[in-house]
């Protein structure tokens, strides 16, 4: 009688689908607001360099690239855009938090997988 | 017969960190264990001092995989009060979610952990399945199943819809079955019961005087919970109850943490149907005004404690990492004396170690085959020499 509750948990398991799936042939549900790879949309972008004070593992560097845009009502010259280091970057969303943009210009996409052996690959 | 000295590790099969144990043993019964716990060495508290507060927690969050909600809330608590400001009710709340979240999924995981070290894999199995359910609603809230991110000096970053709210509150429930299924399991077993009773028996004056904490204590009789005894975020206000057991051994470690496991889901659904509504973030200042502070934190594994010292500045001046792990270590070395060399695994994972979260500074020589702890002259000595040597510029 001891064994009783292991016995009817493997048999209530014999009727059950598998705990596990068959990943990556399967696609995996991401939940909505999973911070995933991150992305930058240069349109939307005023070059303010925010979301490179606010990241913690300094994956994020301002290049120069000038071009005309509007903020507030006003247009004014851009003198820079974010790089970002993808595979330097921890996903904590910082950068997406500090952008002063809306929608934002740099935030985190659901993607979740993705790795590669260069470590300089930015994303722009 | 004379005394054998059995080297366990740094790398080992049966341990998932690096741990260095010398077990001294005459036969199969141990006489006396001696311990290297540096091989993990980051520099995480250095690494602290040196950025702001904002940018601290992301850091600290990576102490520990399993206990990353912990490191940040006693590092924001703490800096919360040195700027004299409190987060809102409703960041306090869902702190408190996450912080029960991850303590369930800590002892399903622990659960699963101690069950495999006895062979008793089945359970392993379920645990670890059932903890993939918690991790799924941890996901869903925080939008990561590790390194939450919930955190924020002055509050939490996130709020929960309400829609949210009810789809982790209906995957959260069924838990509470499960769980009463495992605690009957752990009463019974007789794999359980074989391996458990009487393993790694500590007396409550033991653990007393060796200062063990959370579970390790609380299996010994010792009645001491930072979350009833210093309360913070909403535990002053939740219905719950510390768990004890007198057992002392490895069994009544279990059956605390199975207990705790039913105390935290009931604490996690009050939470969750009823939370505070208002805002998740107080405005808070960049800097903190000089002052000390400790701050404690019931973690799943034991009392967390950070101290932090501020100078005025916008990063803290000291940060001091105490882990659970590291004031439950001395315990272990004396609960494996006079057992059999087979309990080893059992009682220390007993502890649930976290190696990672504890480790500290260590000596390895290039040259020789020399390899200790360092005092503190001969450190001093090395950091004279590094830079005298130009080594800190190569």
């Amino acid at each position: 009688m001891a064994n009783l509750p292991v016995l009817s948990e493997m048999f209530g398991n014999l009727g059950s689908r598998p705990s596990t799936v068959l990943y990556p042939f399967v696609k995996v549900p991401v939940p909505e607001g999973f911070r995933g790879r991150v992305a930058v949309d240069d349109s939307r972008c005023i070059g303010c360099g925010k979301c490179v004070q606010a990241c913690p593992a300094s994956c994020v560097e301002m290049v120069k690239d000038e071009r005309e845009v509007e903020v507030k009502g006003r247009r004014i010259t851009r003198k820079r855009r974010p790089e970002v280091m993808v595979f330097r970057c921890i996903r904590c969303g910082l950068c997406e938090d500090s952008c002063a943009q809306d929608p934002k210009a740099i935030f985190l996409t659901p993607a979740f997988a993705g790795s590669g052996p260069d470590r300089r690959l930015v994303v722009r | 017969m004379a005394e054998v000295l059995v080297p366990i590790g740094p790398q080992h099969p049966a341990l998932k960190e690096p741990v260095s144990f010398r077990v001294w043993a005459d036969g199969e019964v141990i006489v006396r264990l001696e311990m290297d716990v540096s091989y993990n060495h980051r520099g995480i508290e250095k690494g602290a001092e040196q950025r702001d507060f904002h940018r601290t927690l992301p850091l600290l969050e990576r102490i520990c995989g399993i206990c990353s909600h912990s490191h940040t809330t006693v590092f924001a608590k703490g800096i919360e009060a040195l700027m004299q400001v409190e987060a809102p009710p409703r960041a306090r709340a869902i702190r408190t979610v996450v912080a029960e979240l991850e303590r369930v999924h800590s002892h399903l995981l622990w659960l699963g952990v101690a069950a495999h070290e006895v062979g008793f894999n089945t359970l392993f199995m379920w645990t670890w399945r059932d903890r993939e359910a918690v991790q799924d609603v941890l996901e869903a809230l925080t939008g990561n199943r590790v390194n939450y991110g919930i955190n924020a000096v002055g509050g939490v970053r996130r709020d929960w819809p309400p829609d949210l709210v009810s789809t982790a509150l209906d995957r959260v429930a069924p838990l509470g079955d499960r769980v009463r299924l495992y605690a009957d399991m752990v009463a019974r077993e007789k794999t359980m019961l074989a391996r458990f009773t009487g393993v790694g028996k500590l007396t409550r004056e033991q653990v007393l005087a060796y200062g063990a904490v959370g579970p390790t204590a609380r299996a010994s009789g010792v009645d001491y919970d930072v979350r009833r005894d210093d309360p913070y975020l909403d535990y002053a206000r939740l219905p719950w109850k510390v768990i004890t057991d007198d057992h002392g051994d490895v069994l009544g470690r279990t059956l605390v943490r199975v207990g705790e496991l039913h105390e935290s889901l009931n604490m996690i659904q009050v939470l969750l149907r009823d939370l505070p509504p208002g805002e998740i973030r107080a405005k808070v200042p960049r800097t903190a005004p000089p002052g000390e502070f400790l701050s404690r934190y019931e973690a799943p594994r034991g009392e967390l404690v950070h101290f932090l010292r501020t100078n005025g500045t916008d990063r803290a001046e000291r940060v001091d990492v105490r882990t659970p792990t590291m004031a439950n270590w001395t315990s272990v070395a004396m609960a494996l004396r006079g057992r059999w060399l087979a309990d080893i695994p059992v009682i220390v994972a007993a502890i649930d170690p976290c190696l990672s979260c504890t480790s500290r500074v260590s000596l390895a020589d290039p040259e020789g085959r020399d390899r200790g702890g360092m005092t503190w002259d001969e450190l001093r000595e090395h950091g004279i020499r590094f830079y005298a040597e130009g080594r800190h510029e190569r």
